[in-house]
């Protein structure tokens, strides 16, 4: 089981990865979304937001609703958000569960290859 | 906490896209021949009764999504409910008989469209149209709620329409309505039916975008009930009104009724009707495969080169493009073959196979995980899952015994889905496992050594 520092820290190497990809930030300028990432196993909630390109981090829920909630133990999360396991994995097998549009969906995943590779 | 979703997705909508999904205009070929195997009116009690098996497995599909609500779909019920290799077995012959599916409606649109401007041959339809669904997936273009709205309420506003205008101009009577004429042919009937109703459970990728799961449970039934009666008074009306055997040996028989109904009129109504039948049928078909292809990539099942993506539109290119070269070829195979009803009895034998699967995976499900979360389960214990899994069976069985051609298409499908499977994607797997070793180190390790040293 994964603590909640670990799962902050596997969201900050996510943002410093996002942080280094311009064109990724040019990419997603027109894409402004609220993901909630919250652990199943643990007390855990972060927010990503994403606006004008830009991501940002903070921890605990948004105060407005969300268009993304990406729900997993804390093991995978940590594991996911540091690029050690892809995405896809977890989630077809069920152990990652993810409420939003399905497009938002795959935009989430495609971000996470840009930044992590296959 | 708040887990509420900015948007979300309404029961009208879940409704529309569930029959629209379903509405091909195949279906009006596989109508036609439900009727062509019993005697007097009696096609509207192998509808209802297709219809009616087919709440079976909506309940059991309601039960499965509402414990994993995922657009992996019967991938990841499967996985759970069997192992891995069975599901990924499975849901590859399933994604290759959708896209027989596709070419099978392909040609008969383009039959359609062939017959009401024959100067310009099938082949480019075919063309046509797939290079326009495949542009519009590129660039990331789905139907939109509303707009799937319109379209289901009105083509199924059309279709009664058009059957009330027909009944009523040979002043219909139902004279034999139970006259089945034998029950090989009402139970061949009843198993062609389901076709009719093939794609309904394709709603259950938009769980994710509900805040109910009841609500696509209860979406699916709705759909099934609207589509039932629409389909047997089509049905009663296109075989009241227009003889058989012309309906029968035609990939148009919704055009024929629509000529001899309504003449020039009712052609171009007709027309319409199959094009949005078609759109919406062909689009998500598209949509489904390619999503699946793209996720089977990036799991490492199929050739990396499928999950590329487009750094312009966000979708999976290489995946749509590999879509629209194994579409095109189905259809034009189709085309030159005309065996368009073999592909309509193999989907048909295939749905009953998953159907059977889903109730077999709900009982084996209660047995695994009897605490897991259920939002929706089905009452009556497993009453409903095992009357599924059983004439579901029987319904496939049904099928291979009337169409022996099509148990040998679906066993070859079987053989070469497990051997590949069991051969190459452990390779794959394998290729995967050395490259990323050679890579990269698991950076959650780096970064722990990283703070304890610090």
């Amino acid at each position: 089981m994964a603590t909640h520092e670990e799962i902050s820290a596997s969201l900050q190497s996510f943002y410093e990865g996002y942080q280094k990809n311009n064109k990724l930030k040019l990419m997603n300028r027109d894409w402004n979304r609220i993901i909630i990432i919250r652990a199943s196993d643990i007390d855990s909630q972060h927010t990503l937001t994403l606006q004008n390109g830009e991501l940002s981090v903070t921890r605990g829920a948004p105060d407005q609703n969300a268009d993304l909630v990406v729900t997993s133990d804390s093991e995978t999360l940590a594991d996911l958000f540091y690029g050690d396991i892809t995405p896809t994995e977890p989630y077809m097998n069920g152990t990652l569960v993810i409420q939003g549009s399905e497009n938002d969906i795959l935009r989430l995943d495609f971000i996470s290859l840009m930044i992590w590779g296959e | 906490m708040n887990l509420k979703l900015k948007k979300v997705l309404t029961m009208r909508t879940i409704v529309a896209t569930s029959a629209g999904l379903t509405l091909s205009s195949s279906t009006f070929v596989a109508a036609v021949q439900v009727a062509g195997f019993l005697a007097g009116d009696a096609a509207w009690l192998a509808i209802l009764t297709g219809g009616l098996l087919c709440t079976t497995a909506a309940l059991c599909f309601g039960e499965l999504n509402g414990m994993t609500p995922s657009a992996a779909g019967i991938r990841l019920y499967f996985s759970r409910a069997y192992n891995d290799r069975i599901s990924l077995i499975v849901s590859m012959l399933y994604m290759v008989v959708v896209m027989g599916v596709i070419g099978a409606e392909s040609y008969v649109l383009a039959r359609v469209l062939n017959e009401v401007w024959p100067s310009v041959p099938a082949l480019v339809w075919i063309l046509a149209m797939f290079s326009i669904v495949t542009v519009l997936n590129v660039l990331g273009i789905k139907i939109a709620g509303g707009f799937q709205n319109v379209l289901t309420y009105g083509l199924v506003l059309s279709m009664l329409a058009f059957a009330f205008i027909a009944l009523a101009k040979v002043n219909f009577q139902l004279t034999s309505p139970f006259a089945s004429g034998g029950s090989i042919g009402l139970v061949n009937a009843v198993a062609l039916g389901v076709f009719l109703f093939v794609g309904f459970e394709w709603v259950t990728p938009l769980a994710e975008e509900v805040t109910h799961h009841r609500m696509v449970s209860k979406g699916m039934l709705l759909a099934i009930g609207i589509l039932s009666v629409t389909y047997a008074l089509f049905t009663i009306a296109m075989t009241a009104t227009t003889p058989r055997e012309t309906l029968a040996g035609s990939p148009i028989p919704h055009l024929i009724f629509a000529r001899s109904i309504l003449s020039d009129a009712g052609v171009t109504w007709m027309v319409a009707i199959t094009l949005a039948a078609s759109i919406t049928t062909f689009n998500a078909g598209l949509i489904s495969v390619s999503r699946f292809v793209y996720s089977s990539a990036r799991e490492h099942v199929l050739p990396p080169l499928l999950s590329k993506i487009s750094m312009r539109f966000f979708t999976p290119w290489t995946a749509i493009l590999a879509i629209f070269l194994i579409g095109l070829a189905i259809s034009i195979t189709v085309l030159i073959t005309h065996q368009y009803l073999v592909m309509v009895n193999i989907a048909a034998a295939m749905e009953s196979i998953i159907y059977a699967l889903a109730g077999l995976a709900v009982i084996r499900l209660r047995g695994k995980m009897p605490e897991a979360d259920r939002p929706f389960r089905i009452p009556g214990g497993y009453i409903i899952p095992g009357i599924c899994t059983l004439v579901f069976t029987g319904l496939a069985l049904a099928v291979f015994a009337s169409f022996p051609i099509v148990l040998l298409y679906i066993a070859l499908g079987l053989l070469i889905c497990t051997w590949y499977v069991n051969v190459v994607v452990p390779e794959l797997k394998r290729r995967y496992q050395i490259q990323k070793a050679a890579a990269k180190p698991p950076r959650r390790l780096m970064a722990q050594k990283k703070s304890k040293s610090d």
